[in-house]
């Protein structure tokens, strides 16, 4: 509609004139919404309706915005809408109804703006599909498997072609790409090559997917550099993963404390665009805890080792000075007096007119420079 | 230095048919190297491509699918590179030189020289720090016969950037450039950087002659005894000079001597020093253990002074041994030197060491199953009715037109110019992606949506289908390459999904 007349031309060069795209990644575990419905009673169908009620309000604030629904599912991550071309998006059930029951919904449809319906009617049937397909067996054998890197890939991917046509890659200076050469010689990075803003809010109900650590972080990188914030509603089971995607790509993170509140958090934490977000005080977390896992022992380590070749982090050096991950034998020699930086420091400074020529490498200049004791 | 220009001048004096002398005299010497001396030697302006020899029409006379198939091609051929998991040097200290001598006021790239340079300059301290979290740059320009320093050895982009601003932007481009002292002060900066990290020097030279106060051979001979690797990107013409200073500094491969073509070519030669080099011999770097921090962000309600800017701020991080606060990470502890990151960023660095597979083009008999790209759904195109074979006679009847060559010769071209599918596959999961996934998959995001997506049985169960469907050479050679890239994972226990995944997580 906006694009019907020449204004788009003018509004390209304000940036808060852009559409938005929203991607909906949703957790559609069957065994982890049971166990939150217990806990928290929010159940799947009344978490999904207002999920699709805040989708819709996000609809409404301007005709071109656009909204996608991914399922995360527990056999893969699948798009619910826009369905993959070519696939049937009646519903599986339609078969069954009564007459009277279908009048009743032409009836409760007919006064619904047409873009809402159209993305209910979709990402239900979708969605009864999906459930349709899953082995009941392979519910129970995986309560807490998780697809978020997949998920995270393909909004990705989406999003690279629907608000970047494609062009959101590093591939920025090609030859014969006029766009990307106006982008490399006029560094205006920001709103080149862009069509429409784009926003990734992840409805988690699983825990972290640990095997996917690098995809999981890859995604999150992608989506820095594509400046996509990532925003966060952990409904149950406070994950890291999530907590650092959204701190890195500057989105929201809320764990509901009432989760049957779904749609007030929704409406009041997701819902505002980038504009309105920089003046506002997102309710997010603002501490975020970095400290790192060493490989050995598992161990929190606020100061550790990392392996110069495959960047491990251990939380002392290694028996026999060789990286338990990569098996290469590390240079040691500069960490050697490293316990003992108290007893080290006045010998130190005794000697230090005598021993001031004496040559040392930086890394040993580091390790024994004056360190408080804490 | 001064013999390879009377090199230049003596060879190409016969050369010079009226073209550009600067660029005749580096396709002369080009050609020079590369064709045997006994062969009747070709000047590579001799063999002319022509875009239009390449242009097929279609039945229906229209040319869109040529097109298309040159402009994937295009994107395609910068994708395509090794991916198996190789021993990079992922902790780097580099040392940019840039040239600031008059000969950067050459118009030749737009708008000058120097200007295309300094933005070069920036995108490349951005695109640096991106892909090098942990690693440290220094800027350096030769200007007016002296190398002068533009910032100090730093881990933080902002500090190069306002460096950049303030001393090369207001800095005419005068005088001329001098390769030993620029070398000089390289050397000296990468002097005092720990072993287990690379030493590289990049420089930016757009002169044709360098004015040095003593012999550069010593000083180059003084590089390779301190195992600094030099890459060159020249704006002229070859220098016979920065091609043996490449060539001894990097074990004799001469790859990282590049000579601009145009714009788009100098970013491409600049970006590529952004990615970390390989590691080939044990004596580059040592590997050792690196003592670091990982601080924890804090929020304080009231501002305190920051020990790296001191300035006022309201949050930061502490560093867990001497508890001065710092606003900006990776850094090291002003206080007490230590390497302060986040675990993010050595996190970022993995995708260097397990990069993503490249993805092989599907063939039209293979291009039934899908319809739409897996990830974005943008619809393929299907297969042309009439097949490629068929399709070729009254194009090369229609195309007679442009005469000038024989029929044998479209023959030849005939295959390269049929129309693509353009899909491309993952060896692993058999997802069918666009051009545009492709490249940002292997870009930026660094995953296989189709491989995450699905679990890895079903990856498994696939690949199993294929074998068992074609038996085809390339696919086995594939599966091999494949699976040899597997085992060094697994040998190398750096599989992403057995150590790092589980222990890499962090304390809620």
């Amino acid at each position: 509609m906006d694009n019907v007349d020449g204004t788009e031309h003018y509004n390209l060069k304000a940036p808060a004139d852009l559409p938005t795209l929203q991607v909906i990644i949703l957790d559609t575990n069957p065994l982890a919404w049971d166990s939150l419905n217990r806990s928290a009673h929010l159940s799947f169908p009344a978490a999904l309706s207002q999920l699709l009620i805040y989708a819709n309000a996000h609809l409404a604030f301007s005709q071109s915005n656009r909204a996608a629904v991914i399922a995360n599912h527990i056999d893969g991550a699948y798009f619910l809408s826009p369905a993959p071309p070519g696939t049937d998006t009646s519903d599986p059930d339609e078969a069954n109804l009564t007459p009277e029951q279908q009048r009743e919904i032409a009836q409760s449809n007919a006064c619904k703006y047409r873009g809402f319906r159209l993305l209910e009617d979709e990402v239900r049937a979708m969605y009864r599909r999906l459930i349709r397909d899953t082995d009941p067996k392979a519910v129970e054998e995986n309560p807490e498997t998780s697809y978020l890197s997949g998920a995270l890939g393909l909004a990705l991917t989406y999003i690279n072609r629907v608000c970047f046509g494609g062009t959101g890659g590093r591939s920025n200076g090609i030859p014969g790409d006029e766009r990307g050469k106006v982008n490399a010689a006029g560094g205006q990075v920001d709103d080149t090559g862009r069509t429409m803003h784009a926003k990734i809010l992840v409805v988690s109900v699983t825990p972290d997917p640990a095997m996917q650590y690098i995809p999981v972080m890859n995604s999150i990188f992608a989506a820095q550099r594509l400046k996509v914030p990532i925003d966060v509603c952990k409904l149950r089971e406070t994950t890291v993963f999530l907590q650092q995607a959204a701190d890195a790509t500057g989105g929201v993170y809320i764990e509901p404390e009432a989760p049957r509140g779904l749609l007030q958090y929704l409406m009041m934490g997701f819902l505002p665009d980038h504009i309105a977000r920089q003046s506002l005080i997102l309710p997010t977390k603002y501490d975020v805890d970095f400290r790192a896992a060493c490989f050995c022992h598992k161990k929190v380590l606020d100061i550790g080792f990392v392996c110069s070749i495959c960047l491990s982090i251990f939380c002392e050096p290694p028996q026999n000075a060789v990286c338990s991950t990569c098996d290469t034998k590390l240079d040691v020699s500069s960490l050697a007096n490293i316990g003992k930086p108290v007893v080290a420091l006045p010998k130190k400074k005794k000697k230090k007119k005598a021993l001031d020529s004496l040559p040392e490498s930086g890394v040993a200049s580091a390790a024994n420079s004056p360190a408080p004791i804490p | 230095m001064a013999d390879s220009d009377e090199d230049f001048v003596l060879e190409s004096s016969g050369d010079e048919r009226g073209a550009r002398t600067r660029g005749s005299r580096r396709q002369t010497r080009q050609s020079k190297k590369k064709a045997p001396t006994g062969a009747p030697r070709r000047e590579k302006w001799e063999d002319i491509q022509r875009s239009w020899d390449t242009v097929v029409e279609a039945a229906d006379g229209s040319i869109a699918g040529t097109v298309i198939g040159l402009l994937e091609a295009t994107k395609r051929k910068r994708l395509l590179r090794d991916t198996t998991p190789i021993q990079r040097g992922i902790i780097r200290h580099l040392v940019l030189v840039l040239d600031l001598s008059s000969a950067m006021n050459e118009k030749d790239l737009r708008p000058t020289r120097f200007h295309l340079t300094l933005r070069y300059a920036r995108d490349f301290v951005t695109e640096y720090f991106e892909q090098n979290p942990i690693s440290q740059l220094s800027i350096v320009g030769m200007h007016d016969g002296l190398a002068l320093r533009i910032s100090d050895m730093g881990g933080n982009p902002a500090d190069h950037l306002s460096a950049l601003q303030d001393k090369a932007f207001t800095q005419e481009p005068k005088g001329a450039s001098s390769l030993q002292n620029a070398l000089e002060m390289a050397r000296a900066e990468l002097f005092h950087t720990p072993s287990h990290g690379t030493r590289e020097v990049l420089l930016i030279f757009g002169a044709l002659s360098s004015s040095d106060p003593g012999d550069i051979h010593d000083t180059i001979r003084s590089l390779i005894e301190d195992r600094i690797q030099v890459r060159i990107v020249g704006l002229a013409a070859q220098v016979a000079v920065c091609r043996e200073l490449v060539m001894k500094t990097n074990n004799g491969d001469d790859s990282g001597y590049g000579v601009v073509l145009d714009e788009a070519h100098y970013r491409e030669l600049m970006m590529a020093a952004t990615s970390p080099p390989v590691t080939k011999t044990q004596s580059t770097s040592t590997p050792s253990l690196l003592m670091m921090g990982f601080p924890s962000r804090t929020v304080e309600t009231h501002e305190s002074l920051c020990t790296c800017h001191s300035n006022l701020t309201k949050g930061g991080y502490i560093c867990p041994r001497c508890s001065a606060k710092v606003c900006f990470l990776p850094t090291e502890c002003p206080c007490c030197g230590l390497t302060l990151i986040l675990s993010t960023h050595l996190a970022r660095s993995y995708h260097h060491l397990f990069p993503l597979k490249n993805w092989v083009d599907v063939p039209w008999s293979e291009a039934y199953l899908s319809t739409h790209c897996y990830s974005c759904h943008i619809p393929f195109p299907t297969q042309p009715l009439v097949s490629p074979k068929s399709r070729q006679q009254p194009a090369g009847g229609s195309s007679g037109a442009n005469g000038g060559h024989g029929d044998g010769k479209q023959e030849d071209q005939a295959p390269a110019a049929a129309p693509i599918s353009q899909r491309y596959a993952c060896p692993d999961c058999r997802s069918h992606f666009c051009i545009d996934c492709d490249i940002f998959a292997h870009e930026s995001l660094h995953n296989c949506p189709g491989c995450q997506a699905v679990p890895a049985l079903m990856i498994k169960e696939r690949a199993r289908s294929t074998k068992d469907a074609r038996g085809e050479p390339v696919a086995t050679s594939m599966r091999t390459q494949v699976a040899e890239a597997t085992k060094m994972l697994e040998k190398s226990k750096i599989a992403p999904g057995n150590s790092t995944a589980t222990s890499m997580d962090i304390d809620p």
